[in-house]
Parts: C-alpha cells; structure tokens; sequence
C-alpha cells in the first residue's frame, strides 16, 4: 500500500510505522538521519558536564567556573529532549507533525541556551526565544497553506507527481525551520556556545543540521 | 467559500506585515514579548482560514507550542532581569483563621471522601485549600505533588484492569473513584493556593 514514488530523493522506504493515517517512514536517507541523531541523544544521556577553565589574559593566573549542577540536570534534560524531538522529525511522514517537531526542537533549544546565569548568554536566549516564536508564523502558516491547496498534509500524497505543492507554502515552511531550529545561523553564537556545557551545547548544532537536511528532502520532494 | 480563503489569506498577509513591523520598531524587551505572542496569533488565524476538521486539530497543538514557546521566553526574562516577586504578606488575620482550620478541613475533606468522585474531590480540596490558607502551605506543595503523581498512576491501573481483566471491573471503579477524588483534590488546593502569591509560587 505503501511506495515511495521513485523520484525521491530519500530513495525508497525501508520500513513503514503506521500510527493510524500518521506513517512514519524509514528511507535510507531517513535512517542515516535518524542513526546520527540517534548517537548524539545516547552522548547527551551518558556524558558529564565539563568544568570550563578562564584564563586570565597575560598572566598564568586562570580560575574555574562554578557548574550548578541543578542548571546541569535541566540542561541534559532539554538536550535528551531535543534529540527526542529530532528523532521524531527525521521519520515522520506528515507535514504538520515535522512543524510540531521542529517547533519543539526550538523550545528544547531556548532551554538549553537559557540554563545560564550569565547575562549575556540569557540576553542571546531571549533574541532567539523572540526569534523561534515569530518562526511559527511561517512555520504553521506553510503547513496550513499546504493543507488548503492539497488537502492532505500526508508525505505519501504531496510527494507524488499528481500533487502540486505552491511554492510560498514550500519557502514558508523552510523560512520557518530556519527561524525555529536553526539557533546558530543567526543569534549571537559566540555568546551561547561561549557558554560551559559542551556536551550539551552540541545538541543545539546536531539538530539544527538535522533538521535542515530533512526539510531540504522535503520541500524537493514535494 | 471560494473566495474566502484568497480574501483571508490578505487580510493575514497585511496583518503580519503589521505584527512583524510593529517588532522590528519595539525597543522594549516586555513589550516585544507580548507583540510576539500577537504574531502567534496570526499563525493559528493561518491554520483556522483552512476552514476544515483538520484545522481544527491542528489549532490546539499549535495554541500549546505557542503557549510553551512564551511561557519559556518569559522564564528567560524573569532571570534576565533578575526579578524577583516580592514576600507577600498575610491578606488578613482573623481568630478563627487560627483555631478552626484543622476541624473544619477534616469534615470537608471526609464528607468529600463521602461522596467521592468529581465532586467529592472539589468538596475536599475546598477544606485543603482553606486549611492551607490559614495555616500557610510552604512545604505541602511536595506533598500534594507527590500524592496526585500517584493517584493519577492509580487512576491509569484501573484502566488496565477494566482492559485486562473485565471480571474485576468493581475494584476498578473502586481505584478509579478513589484516584480521581485525590486528583481532583489535589489539583483544585494547587489553583486555590496559587492564587494566593506566596514567596514560592
């Protein structure tokens, strides 16, 4: 019942998990996204927070900078979340629930960013909190436009030739992506990533890349 | 119908450019918060104009990543600024505040354990909430955390039971009558001490 059509640039699909009218889909493209997020949620899971060193500039003197370990614990949290969520955007096939995906990859992102009591980290999470909530216009505006000239929001549908997506739907929904997932494209990044907390920080890369790669197979695709 | 959405569509189109100009222009943190949750709004007008079933199902997640997205912004804020919200002090000093709350709590929360159920649960945290208002609720937040956390796991093995062993469907609706009471309760003394605004709320 299932078949990819053959122009895709996934390939074709591999395994099919149906949740009612909701399928997701494993395509060699998908897997390999999927195995990549994957390895970095187990590294968030099991890795330890590093302590970062300052040192002073022309002197030997250097000082160590206080982990709050409650700050830590929220940090891996969010970090396991956000790969949670980049695990489900890399197999779903269904428009609308990669919009939530990404969307969530946004939230779990600010957290990460925002598990700081520096001022300039904090200033840069809220430029990019402003940034991710105004990226939801696009975001669901896309998928909403897609609903209403297709009729479906099903990957299996708009990725055949008989379906025509417009093109301001396919440009909404990766202007959208961009401002919701893609944190380091645009908000100070020198001040986030300048922050302790490497294993974690990672996460916020890992998906945006993630993301990107999916949602470039999806607006080709249709 | 037909011409409805392309109209729609516009009227969106003119009120984003207005929402995203109106950020651009907006110097002050606060305010560029509720702008944004302003443009959100626009992003759910954009799902409704589809005007179907499905729209409407996808109107309520996008109200929670919405909802999510401004209340995480938001905690930015508050730690950004370092605000702090300040000690409240007691609304009111009544004798009676003093003396009578463990009684009366006591009947409400049994009679509510009468009736059981939804409205034994709303009868019981009206004796929670007013015991916790007199005598202050620092600590029993935890508590009552705790105590819905497992009511609510209760509550969810009584739908095992009714799926996997029919027979025993009384006992379920014993835990499930139960569970709801506490859950209820629970919930309703959380909203009634919220309101107050003490130093841990």
């Amino acid at each position: 019942m299932f078949n990819l059509p053959t122009g895709n640039i996934g390939g074709q699909e591999l395994f099919v998990l149906e949740f009612g009218d909701i399928v997701a889909y494993f395509s060699p493209y998908t897997t390999a996204l999927f195995v990549f997020a994957l390895i970095f949620t187990a590294l968030a899971i099991v890795s330890r927070p590093e302590k970062q060193m300052d040192i002073a500039f022309g002197g030997d003197a250097y000082y160590a900078k206080e982990v709050d370990p409650n700050l830590m614990r929220f940090q891996r949290f969010m970090a396991i979340a956000c790969g949670l969520a980049t695990l489900g955007a890399m197999v779903t096939g269904d428009v609308f629930n990669f919009t939530l995906f990404a969307s969530m990859v946004g939230i779990t992102n600010i957290g990460i960013v925002a598990a700081y009591r520096n001022r300039h980290v904090l200033n840069a999470a809220f430029q990019y909190g402003i940034v991710a909530m105004l990226a939801t216009v696009p975001l669901f505006g896309g998928a909403a436009i897609i609903l209403a000239s297709t009729g479906t929001l099903s990957m299996w549908e708009l990725f055949t030739a008989a379906v025509t997506v417009p093109l301001i739907a396919k440009a909404f929904l990766v202007l959208g992506v961009m401002g919701e997932g893609m944190a380091p494209f645009y908000v100070a990044k020198a001040e986030i990533t300048r922050a302790q907390g490497a294993p974690f920080i990672l996460m916020v890369h890992v998906s945006s890349l993630l993301l990107f790669l999916r949602v470039t197979e999806i607006v080709i695709s249709m | 119908m037909e011409i409805a959405y392309p109209v729609g569509l516009i009227v969106v189109a003119a009120a984003i450019i207005i929402g995203f100009a109106a950020i651009v222009r907006e110097k002050d943190d606060l305010h560029r918060i509720l702008l944004t949750d302003l443009a959100e709004i626009l992003a759910l007008v954009l799902i409704a104009l589809v005007a179907t079933d499905l729209a409407e199902a996808l109107i309520l997640p996008g109200l929670v990543v919405g909802i999510s997205e401004l209340m995480a912004v938001s905690e930015v804020y508050i730690a950004k600024e370092g605000l702090r919200a300040p000690p409240a002090e007691p609304a009111f000093r009544i004798e009676v505040m003093e003396s009578a709350p463990g009684i009366l709590a006591l009947i409400l929360v049994a009679y509510g354990i009468v009736l059981s159920g939804f409205t034994g649960g709303a009868i019981a945290a009206v004796g929670a909430v007013f015991y916790f208002m007199c005598r202050g609720h620092v600590e029993q937040f935890e508590l009552i955390e705790t105590v819905s956390g497992y009511a609510w796991a209760i509550w969810i093995g009584a739908f095992f039971i009714f799926m996997l062993l029919p027979a025993y469907w009384f006992f379920a609706v014993m835990m499930a009558g139960g569970a709801i009471l506490i859950k209820v309760m629970a919930k309703m003394s959380l909203v009634g001490t919220m309101r107050r605004g003490g130093p841990d709320v």
